[in-house]
């Protein structure tokens, strides 16, 4: 997306509730330029801030629907309906057994080497469902960019971020999993 | 034949695999199985050797077709997967298939699931060999949605969460098969059969009494009825929580089909000590699976963001359809969750397993009101009307039973 704004309302759309240095982080922008953009969206009624332990930025109703009409949009423009549907594709073969991953990790139904090196595989490929999006739509090479680094750590150790924490493989999984769907303007099931 | 064997001759699961193996079991103790036939694990083995279904098959596959009573080859027929390790949802079913060729089209699908990714990623993790290899049973098809008098389910001998020695499961009315296993369909409580068709009622309970008499052990089957005839599919041991565990080894000693030492032995007495659970007697809004366990109490909340609303005021059950990011914040405000899709590997599952949380996926009944207290067991499933406190499965009655008849020597019946 060529502006900034539209980029961070695509982005709190696909992560949900979050800070505005988990949304930058997600646009790939610094959090001054991310925080900007979020108040000029709040200002157009897109998005609202919400205090208390469980707040933060959220999407408002007008938001989503502008979002959807933004992404339908650029889409078209770049001609790119073909090849995400085809990586979505790709994907949805790829989201069972993701998931599978994640509960045999969580309820150590398997050794843990195995699974993680299982992890490891499943994200190579994963890896080249994504890259035909990379040079036209960026936004899915920082998705992969993101489940890379959580990999990362697990492989270094830091097993949580499998599917133990907020900002694990799963949950960046989990938000490209939604990037799709809205971005394809389909429903979850 | 080299690579077919009718069904009824039944042979080694590791030949013929579970699916088949059970169903020779089925038609030997006279209960309805559709007429088929299976092909071996040799000729899948044979299949990833040499890269071709053996040039011998076509023509054992016509013959074996050609032997359907009824069918003479020309009927539809069901191909679906029978590894000798259950390896759930990963191999492909091919229903309703009709000709010779398109059989064997079906076969050769069936085949090449075996080395779907996921089936590979699954076998490596869970130490079975890749050269296992899968049989393929072929049945004549029998139809859950012909008519008003067909439907299919899935039963099982006892209650599989709390082990009651009562029949439990789902049923489909109309409908195929897949809608129930899949569970994308409408699914109604199995009871409901007794009152849409007594006879085939009748019929399924005297089944699951002989099946579970045979294994001396839970049994769950899947069932279709086509035009108020009933026939198995498939029958499986045990597939019930842990928590009903004591109850159904104490159920099966009452009932003569275990001695009280055998029962004993059925039954971890000295396992970890696991999460509350609910105690018996609570009125029971509806039920899923269990995904994450513990016991949470509170107000339902439809959306994420009155999750967090209510969450000020009490404790709060995020109860939603199905989980996006969007409802994270509300999962992180909520004691618990309950779903109405997807299964224990869902993302819904995963997320509430992270954070710690109970969660019960899947729930068949929609009509939770906004605002209404409810409690949810993350390890059975049940979703409970009020604020109900849990018992310690130390507090299981079954499990005390067991234990008595283990300490004081009353095991030997």
């Amino acid at each position: 997306m060529v502006r900034t704004s539209e980029s961070v309302l695509h982005a709190l759309r696909c992560v949900g509730a979050a800070g505005t240095d988990t949304i930058a982080e997600a646009v790939g922008t610094s959090p001054a330029e991310a925080g900007s953009a979020l108040i000029d969206l709040a200002v157009d009624g897109l998005v609202t801030f919400e205090r208390g332990p469980f707040g933060g930025w959220r999407i408002t109703a007008p938001g989503q629907a502008a979002d959807d009409r933004a992404v339908a949009r650029e889409l078209d423009t770049l001609g790119a309906r073909d090849l995400v549907t085809t990586a979505y594709q790709g994907f949805l073969e790829l989201n069972p057994e993701l998931l599978d991953l994640c509960t045999a990790w969580q309820l150590r139904t398997a050794e843990p080497d195995r699974i993680v090196a299982a992890f490891t595989d499943l994200h190579g490929r994963c890896a080249v469902c994504l890259g035909p999006l990379a040079p036209v739509l960026p936004r899915f090479e920082r998705h992969r960019g993101g489940l890379e680094h959580a990999l990362s750590r697990a492989r270094a150790g830091e097993t949580g971020y499998l599917a133990d924490r907020l900002d694990s493989y799963h949950t960046r999984w989990f938000r490209l999993h939604e990037d799709f769907l809205v971005t394809l303007g389909r429903p979850r099931h | 034949m080299r690579w077919i064997r009718p069904l009824a001759a039944g042979g080694h699961p590791a030949v013929v695999g579970a699916k088949a193996h059970g169903l020779s079991v089925l038609a030997r103790l006279g209960l309805p199985v559709p007429p088929g036939f299976v092909l071996t694990t040799d000729l899948h083995r044979a299949v990833r050797a040499t890269g071709r279904l053996p040039r011998s098959l076509p023509g054992e596959l016509a013959t074996a077709l050609d032997a359907l009573p009824g069918r003479a080859g020309t009927g539809p027929v069901a191909v679906r997967s029978g590894a000798v390790v259950s390896m759930p949802g990963m191999l492909a079913t091919v229903l309703d298939v009709r000709g010779a060729d398109a059989v064997l089209g079906a076969i050769a699908h069936v085949l090449a699931s075996w080395d779907a990714p996921r089936a590979r990623t699954y076998r490596r993790l869970h130490d079975v060999p890749d050269d296992a290899g899968t049989a393929v049973v072929v049945q004549a098809m029998v139809a859950g949605d012909r008519d008003e008098r067909s439907a299919s389910g899935v039963a099982f001998s006892r209650d599989p969460v709390t082990g009651a020695p009562v029949p439990y499961g789902e049923v489909a009315f109309r409908a195929p098969g897949v809608a129930v296993v899949s569970g994308t369909g409408t699914t109604r409580p199995l009871t409901e059969l007794a009152t849409r068709n007594a006879a085939a009622w009748a019929e399924l309970l005297a089944a699951l009494r002989l099946v579970e008499r045979h294994h001396r052990d839970v049994c769950h089957v899947e069932f279709t009825i086509e035009s108020g005839r009933l026939w198995l599919l498939q029958v499986r041991r045990g597939g019930v929580a842990a928590s009903a565990a004591a109850r159904i080894a104490v159920g099966l000693a009452e009932d003569g089909i275990l001695s009280r030492t055998e029962a004993v032995g059925r039954v971890d007495l000295a396992g970890p000590a696991v999460a509350l659970r609910l105690g018996a007697g609570v009125p029971v809004l509806t039920r899923g699976t269990g995904a994450a366990p513990g016991l949470a109490a509170g107000r339902a909340a439809l959306t994420a963001d009155d999750a967090v609303r209510l969450a000020g005021h009490g404790p709060v059950i995020l109860v939603r359809p199905t989980t996006s990011p969007a409802d994270l914040h509300g999962l992180a405000a909520a004691s618990g969750v309950v779903t109405f899709r997807g299964g224990p590997t869902s993302h819904a599952a995963v997320v509430a397993r992270a954070m710690g949380k109970p969660a019960v996926v899947g729930a068949t009944e929609t009509t939770v009101r906004e605002g209404a207290e409810i409690t949810i067991d993350g390890t059975t499933g049940i979703v409970a009307a009020g604020v109900h406190c849990g018992v310690t499965p130390g507090d299981d009655p079954a499990l005390k039973l067991l234990r008595q008849w283990s300490t004081y020597g009353l095991a030997e019946n």
